[in-house]
């Protein structure tokens, strides 16, 4: 058994769904346990590596004194070492929000949607937080309705010299033509080299011609572990744009798996990986088309310096029904010293025929030449690389709707500006 | 007698293994304006590329003098800093880099090297624009990435208008003239003398004379075979424009 796994008591067990699922996530995981490097999916990030830890769930109050403050007006749901934070968080009036275990005792009718895009089964980490289903947040949002701001998830982790877990899941279900702007953002205050554990589950459910803007910030602290699954169901003409960057961590893993259920249903993944020390970064992607005229873009970019490592695996899946599909894939890298490693794995499925799909990827190092011009004009080798960094990354920035987010993005990213 | 601005002692160097320089001596003083000519192949930009300290090219032998300083001990930074400006033959393109903060950066690193006061936005942005009007490049070009898209004649003026803005003490203009049109020429010519004072010291590296119709030059020195082989006035270049430069390859095979 797994020293991840402790005897915890947790809200609502008296609730045989609950404590089922929570059992059956249990069970699981004691089986199937951290995946090593002789499990495909896992090849190249390892967690078991980094895993060894004892990590624990610590049931504490907000005691930290944090306050969230983002350069851009949007409604805050705060997390805080784990913990919902009601007093730090606010909720668009229009819009069912809830702790998601409050969800699950008032509205059963949730229970069917937890644990059916992430299943427990097939995702060892998926299992694991199952297991101590507690605490996350469950957005509802009705047909038509389109919240005015952006839902910004805050996770703050202060753990104060303590091997934190935070195991949270998040349920978000857009209903017909429905829209809205969610932005996670994982950060810490105290130690740089805090050590915690942040597990997050999200599934996603967009209805028919509903439009999702996913956006994630994670700036977690240097010996942080963070491992992320985004499942996600898209119906008919509905549309999922995400940007993901990762940032801080140890060892961070976002996963986006995306059904593009039927016809006409997008999907957009961007990312950006930009770490150096020791760090191990993925972004993993999995999309499968299953119906017919679904179309899917990634752009990736990562930039990679010290000893550390990015790692990009990418999966386009087109089924034998998904005619007239497009898929379209594209990662890039810079390495910028001699230790630095990426490992990348595309792969595509086809199925069909009369599709389009293709993938691409390139790793290389900063331009001499243009390094070198700009240092004959007086600048610093340090600034120079900066700008031509941010030249690098500004492609997948870009693609953010939002320019508050990306002036944001670009301030995390620490990016000189633009004038 | 000041220190001369460029001193080059008996220089040997190159590139990739390749010795090009061999035994090259020439003296700058202020505000004196040199051309060196010759033909292709001669290692002209090998020349240049040395004295902005290119990464790849060596130096085996001899003594680089800057306004009294080793430069050969500078880093490219530093030699930029210190007033050394190369327009360069092919600038590089820059996609994402835009040319009004990267000229402002460029800038406040040498001000700030030489102790004064870092210039804001509003007034560089206002001189860029005055300098940029002179050179016939808007305000929509000065938004652009750095020579992304640009034609030959527009990369050169943009490279006159940052010897403009930073105002080096000796500007070394590696063929200023190549793939750039008559009209452009003019400008260009036009421009480099806009900026200079009487102590602004000018290498001028040309296969042609038209371009010293404009920048006129107090010595015009013919390169051939690693080594200056002729110096003359400018009446050397007319010459040289007349007859060629095969008397003094022939000399040196």
């Amino acid at each position: 058994m797994s020293s991840l796994l402790k005897d915890v008591n947790l809200l609502g067990d008296n609730i045989p769904w609950l404590h089922d699922f929570r059992q059956q996530g249990r069970l699981v995981f004691a089986d199937k346990g951290i995946p090593n490097a002789k499990v495909e999916a896992w090849k190249y990030t390892k967690p078991n590596m980094f895993l060894n830890s004892d990590f624990a769930w610590v049931n504490s109050e907000n005691k930290t004194g944090y306050k969230p403050e983002l350069p851009f007006d949007c409604y805050k749901i705060c997390f805080v070492n784990g913990i919902f934070a009601p007093e730090l968080s606010d909720f668009p009036p229009e819009t069912e929000i809830m702790p998601l275990i409050e969800a699950i005792m008032l509205h059963p009718e949730v229970r069917e949607r937890i644990g059916k895009l992430a299943n427990s089964e097939q995702h060892n980490f998926a299992a694991l937080n199952a297991a101590y289903l507690n605490e996350g947040i469950y957005i509802h949002i009705a047909e038509g309705v389109k919240i005015n701001k952006p839902v910004c998830l805050i996770c703050h982790t202060e753990s104060g010299g303590i091997l934190l877990m935070n195991n949270l899941r998040n349920l978000i279900v857009l209903e017909k033509n429905a829209q809205a702007e969610i932005i996670e953002y994982y950060n810490y205050s105290g130690e740089q080299k805090s050590c915690y554990f942040n597990n997050i589950v999200n599934e996603i459910y967009l209805g028919e011609q509903a439009k999702l803007e996913h956006y994630k910030v994670q700036d977690e602290a240097f010996k942080a572990i963070h491992l992320a699954i985004n499942s996600i169901e898209v119906k008919k003409s509905a549309s999922y744009k995400s940007f993901c960057l990762q940032k801080g961590a140890d060892l961070a893993r976002n996963e986006s798996l995306i059904n593009l259920e039927e016809s006409c249903a997008q999907a957009e993944v961007n990312a950006v990986y930009a770490m150096n020390g020791w760090a191990t970064l993925d972004i993993t992607t999995d999309i499968r088309h299953l119906a017919a005229e679904t179309f899917s873009q990634q752009l990736v970019k990562g930039v990679v310096g010290g000893q550390a490592k990015g790692i990009f695996q990418g999966k386009i899946h087109i089924a034998p029904n998904a005619v007239k599909t497009k898929g379209y894939q594209q990662h890039r890298a810079l390495l910028l010293s001699d230790e630095a490693e990426v490992d990348v794995k595309p792969e595509l499925e086809i199925f069909a025929d009369d599709v389009q799909c293709t993938h691409g990827s390139a790793c290389g190092q900063l331009d001499a030449e243009q390094l070198f011009y700009m240092k004959s004009r007086g600048l610093d080798e340090d600034i120079a690389k900066k700008m031509l960094i941010d030249a690098y990354l500004q492609e997948v920035i870009a693609k953010v709707d939002d320019e508050k987010v990306i002036d944001w993005i670009k301030l995390v990213l620490k990016l000189p500006e633009e004038n | 007698m000041t220190t001369p601005l460029l001193e080059i002692e008996d220089l040997y160097g190159g590139v990739a293994g390749k010795e090009i320089i061999k035994g090259f001596n020439l003296t700058i003083n202020e505000g004196e304006v040199h051309a060196i000519m010759g033909p292709n192949g001669a290692g002209k930009s090998t020349l240049s590329n040395i004295l902005c300290g290119k990464p790849e090219y060596y130096v085996s032998s001899g003594k680089i003098t800057f306004k009294g300083k080793d430069l050969l001990k500078m880093s490219v930074e530093e030699r930029a800093r210190e007033g050394l400006f190369l327009s360069m033959q092919k600038p590089v393109e820059i996609p994402g880099v835009s040319i009004t903060p990267f000229l402002k950066h460029a800038l406040n690193s040498i001000r700030t090297y030489r102790g004064e006061k870092e210039m804001d936005t509003v007034e560089f942005v206002k001189l860029l624009r005055e300098e940029g009007r002179k050179l016939n490049l808007g305000s929509d070009m000065l938004k652009r990435s750095i020579n992304v898209g640009f034609s030959g004649g527009e990369a050169k003026r943009l490279e006159t208008l940052q010897m403009a803005i930073l105002r080096p003490d000796l500007a070394i203009l590696d063929e200023a003239d190549s793939g750039v049109d008559i009209d452009a020429m003019r400008i260009i010519g036009e421009g480099v003398n806009a900026c200079r004072t009487d102590k602004t010291g000018l290498l001028v590296i040309t296969h042609y004379q038209r371009l010293l119709n404009y920048i006129v030059p107090d010595y015009v020195h013919v390169y051939a075979g690693g080594k200056i082989v002729k110096t003359g006035n400018k009446d050397l270049a007319e010459e040289l424009e007349r007859t060629g430069y095969s008397e003094f390859v022939k000399e040196q095979a």
